[in-house]
């Protein structure tokens, strides 16, 4: 890549935990979160792995959606992780670039019920402000007073790798000296778990919540809808070191491709995935025998994990990555996923360890011959680790992580 | 009027997260730094808790909190001992 690009800090909301270093543990240790949900009663699927209960937090939450409080607490924790405080900075100098499938749905849901049964009276001002996917990124430059560029990524699953990327392309272009970038969803809503089971989607283990998300495992079923955000604070190298900044890692490289081939089902052999992955290294200068580890997509899906274990497979015959999926535990975090698993692909090289994939117990034909992770994850040199994203429309993108 | 007023402070203080000490029934809703979309929050939100018909298009930052308690306490049926809102 023309110029280095350093990730400085990282902040987490997820099921696991609200903040970084809660849900690195909790994924490292291979607990799923997934539970029975009450608010899905009647719903074809009635469980999903939740955000735990957060604290207040900022001010003026009556105007946002969840989703945009996971957005903001993220972004908060990145940047005290980064040093970084809003204010000691050139405002115009900072971008936001946020990752979301669904925006504010939960909201929209809401205020739909109320408009068809207690009339339009009732409807909060809020709706649109709170609903509007780019408003994720509007929300969070408001709150940080920044005011460079900002703007919403939307490629379904991998918008928050999306927004990664974009992120970098801002800051290599120089239009900006610091990014705030990720992604957020809360897509556990009455609508969005049933579209979600109509597509055949969702795993079906609601009776045994712990055991249903299970990546590349022969007796997957399906996903499970979780709920998340995550945050990374990008600079340029130089940036970093004038400022004494430590690097926790670099964004070396990142491909993004589209399959132009179904709406929601993945390329059969993964050509898009595999474009990705081979334009991700060459930005690196790497070839698939420097690749220690990959953070794979891994949703637990029939189709996903066949495709995407194939092409791994057959990308690296000779020097085999260890592979985990965080969805096992964390479950199907949305546009958000991108993102977390790119913090998390962080934390692995900072930590020499990969997480285990939860409820793996052993692959079928299509997701054998991979090096997957199991049981109680494990420590090895991770120094350069791939972090894979896929969405609906056929979104390809992988992200290149190298130790500082 | 008591319990319409001190339900609407619990509200402003709670939701709209206003320092309940500059809460006062002079206090306009602009000095309390509600903005025109939290004015318009805060009418749709005392409609749904006491189930009136508080009309939001009379709802402007100049009132003051003693007016807007007013116009709530004038749509319930008894405005002295009225029902409690529903939380």
């Amino acid at each position: 890549m023309s110029e280095e690009i350093a990730v400085t800090g990282v902040g987490l909301v997820t099921p696991a935990g609200v903040g970084a270093e809660q849900t690195w543990k909790a994924v490292c240790a291979g607990r799923p979160t997934a539970q029975a949900d009450p608010a899905l009663s009647g719903s074809p699927v009635t469980m999903s792995c939740r955000v735990p209960p957060m604290e207040r937090g900022p001010g003026r939450l009556w105007r946002f959606d969840h989703g945009t409080r996971f957005l903001l607490t993220a972004a908060r924790e990145a940047l005290g992780a980064a040093s970084l405080e809003p204010g000691d900075w050139d405002p115009a100098r900072v971008a936001v670039v946020v990752g979301t499938a669904a925006g504010g749905i939960g909201t929209l849901e809401t205020q739909h019920r109320k408009l068809l049964t207690t009339g339009h009276g009732v409807l909060s001002p809020m709706t649109l402000p709170a609903f509007l996917p780019n408003m994720t990124a509007g929300h969070l430059a408001l709150e940080l007073g920044a005011t460079g560029p900002s703007l919403q990524t939307s490629t379904a699953c991998a918008s928050g790798a999306t927004a990664l990327i974009i992120a970098c392309l801002l800051l290599q272009s120089g239009a900006c000296d610091i990014a705030v970038a990720g992604g957020t969803d809360a897509m556990v809503t009455p609508l969005c778990a049933a579209a979600f089971a109509k597509m055949g989607a969702l795993s079906l283990r609601s009776h045994d919540p712990g055991s249903a998300s299970r990546p590349f495992d022969k007796d997957r079923d399906g996903f499970v809808l979780g709920e998340g955000g995550g945050m990374l604070v990008l600079e340029r190298g130089r940036h970093a070191a004038a400022r004494a900044a430590r690097p926790l890692a670099l964004l070396a490289g990142h491909g993004t491709t589209s399959d132009a081939h179904h709406p929601t089902a993945p390329h059969p052999e993964g050509a898009g995935l595999r474009a990705a992955t081979l334009a991700a290294l060459e930005q690196t200068g790497a070839g698939p025998d420097d690749v220690d580890h990959i953070n794979a997509h891994g949703t637990s899906t029939p189709l996903n994990d066949s495709v995407e274990a194939t092409a791994i497979r057959e990308l690296y015959p000779r020097r085999p990555p260890s592979v985990t999926s965080a969805k096992g535990v964390l479950g199907h975090t949305m546009g958000a996923a991108g993102a977390i698993e790119a913090a998390l692909t962080v934390l692995s090289i900072v930590n020499g360890t990969v997480p285990p994939t939860a409820n793996f117990t052993a692959p079928d034909d299509s997701t054998a011959g991979i090096d997957i992770v199991t049981t109680a994850g494990r420590a090895q040199p991770v120094r350069l680790a791939l972090s894979h994203s896929l969405g609906f429309g056929g979104h390809n993108t992988v992200l290149a992580f190298t130790a500082a | 009027m008591d319990r319409v007023y001190d339900h609407l402070v619990t509200l402003l203080a709670d939701k709209f997260e206003v320092d309940a000490e500059r809460i006062g029934p002079d206090a306009t809703l602009d000095d309390l730094d509600l903005d025109s979309l939290a004015v318009v929050e805060l009418y749709v939100t005392l409609q749904e808790e006491w189930q009136i018909p508080l009309d939001d298009s009379a709802a402007v930052a100049d009132l003051t909190v003693a007016d807007v308690a007013r116009s709530v306490s004038a749509l319930l049926d008894e405005p002295a001992s009225g029902r409690e809102a529903v939380q």
